[in-house]
């Protein structure tokens, strides 16, 4: 409590006491935290875990470019972490972000149309 | 139906009560909780003033989203989950809490005043109060009228994840005030702006997740704000202005 004020009044401004501050964030093991995670952020959180699953899936490929399950794998990550690239890139240049859900959904259906065309026309 | 409620201040130990709240359809957070106070936990902290969703100050977390809890209505909250419904509210994050439900607000004013928040009267513009007004339905007033009506509820910091990771970020409040300033031509603290609104704790910390759009309830678009402002630092970089 403190602060200057008219005479007569008191301050109602009131501070976190010094050197015990306690600032809550939200929890990756809090199952309530995860309610607040809207269309967003899940697909910021998609892009990025793709991203990091592809240098597994990448590597696993250098391996044995022949094997079925990874070849699906990596086709599927890259459609999906491209496609929410364009996503992001689209709100960037000045799609409003009104639109980011539909953007959002629309890269999800594209990205699967996409990985079954590709897949039933892959020539091995 | 059950309401859990966070209880703690800094240093002590920090828990959830439970009460079995009485509700009807039109029964909000602030209503129980302000029955709870009167009946059942009468040190329980909570922040409210207006109760008609004009001030914003009793902005909490209700089931994991950022809410007023004077426009929360609790059987809406509820839903129609199996077994009593219980409704959890916490106060908002990323911000230093005092006790209970509530937290300080001084990181959401740090951040305002590191954005440059206050108009800057241009040269022959004389004084703030006296300004000509940007005429109606122009294309100017439009882009402002759509950010100015922030009310500093703080619901759109709580909500931000970049502000969670990254305390040094402006966050989404901020940068839409240095918007509406942006954007207003009669403003002429632009370059003071710049350094901390284009740099690395402005617009290139966000992430355009939009947490802070769905967030506000006021139905403003920070996320929008922080996109024009992003588009107008790719504008000067391209045009080699400092």
């Amino acid at each position: 409590m403190g602060g200057a004020g008219p005479p007569g009044h008191r301050s109602l401004t009131v501070a976190a006491e010094p050197g015990r501050e306690r600032i809550p964030r939200r929890g990756w093991t809090d199952a309530g935290s995860w309610r607040g995670v809207r269309a967003g952020l899940w697909a910021w959180l998609l892009q990025r875990g793709a991203a990091i699953a592809l240098l597994g899936v990448i590597a696993l490929h250098l391996r044995n470019p022949f094997g079925r399950a990874v070849q699906a794998l990596l086709l599927g990550l890259v459609l999906l972490h491209a496609l929410l690239g364009v996503r992001a890139i689209l709100l960037d240049v000045g799609v409003p972000v009104r639109l980011h859900r539909v953007l959002f959904a629309g890269a999800l259906v594209l990205g699967a149309a996409l990985f079954a065309l590709t897949w039933w026309w892959r020539w091995y | 139906m059950i309401l859990r409620v966070f209880r703690g201040s800094p240093g002590s130990t920090e828990r959830f009560d439970e009460f079995r709240v009485p509700i009807t359809p039109h029964t909000t957070v602030l209503d129980a909780l302000v029955r709870l106070r009167e009946e059942a936990a009468p040190d329980l902290a909570f922040r409210y003033a207006c109760r008609v969703g004009m001030c914003g100050s009793c902005a909490m977390v209700v089931d994991g989203r950022e809410r007023w809890a004077c426009r929360t209505r609790l059987a809406a909250v509820a839903g129609g989950a199996p077994g009593e419904p219980t409704v959890t509210v916490r106060p908002l994050y990323h911000f230093p809490l005092v006790r209970d439900l509530v937290v300080a607000m001084e990181p959401f004013v740090a951040r305002m005043r590191a954005a440059g928040a206050a108009f800057v009267p241009a040269p022959g513009v004389a004084a703030a109060a006296t300004v000509a007004p940007i005429p109606a339905g122009s294309r100017e007033r439009r882009a402002i009228d759509a950010a100015v009506e922030c009310i500093g509820c703080g619901a759109c910091l709580s909500a931000c994840s970049m502000v969670g990771w990254n305390p040094g970020f402006l966050g989404p409040a901020a940068l839409n005030r240095a918007w509406t300033l942006a954007a207003d031509r009669r403003d002429a603290g632009a370059a003071e702006r710049h350094p901390a609104v284009l740099g690395e704790a402005g617009v290139l910390r966000c992430h355009g997740q939009a947490q802070c759009t769905a967030a506000c309830p006021m139905e403003l678009s920070p996320a929008d704000s922080i996109l024009r402002l992003r588009r107008r630092a790719v504008v000067r970089l391209l045009l080699g202005r400092a």
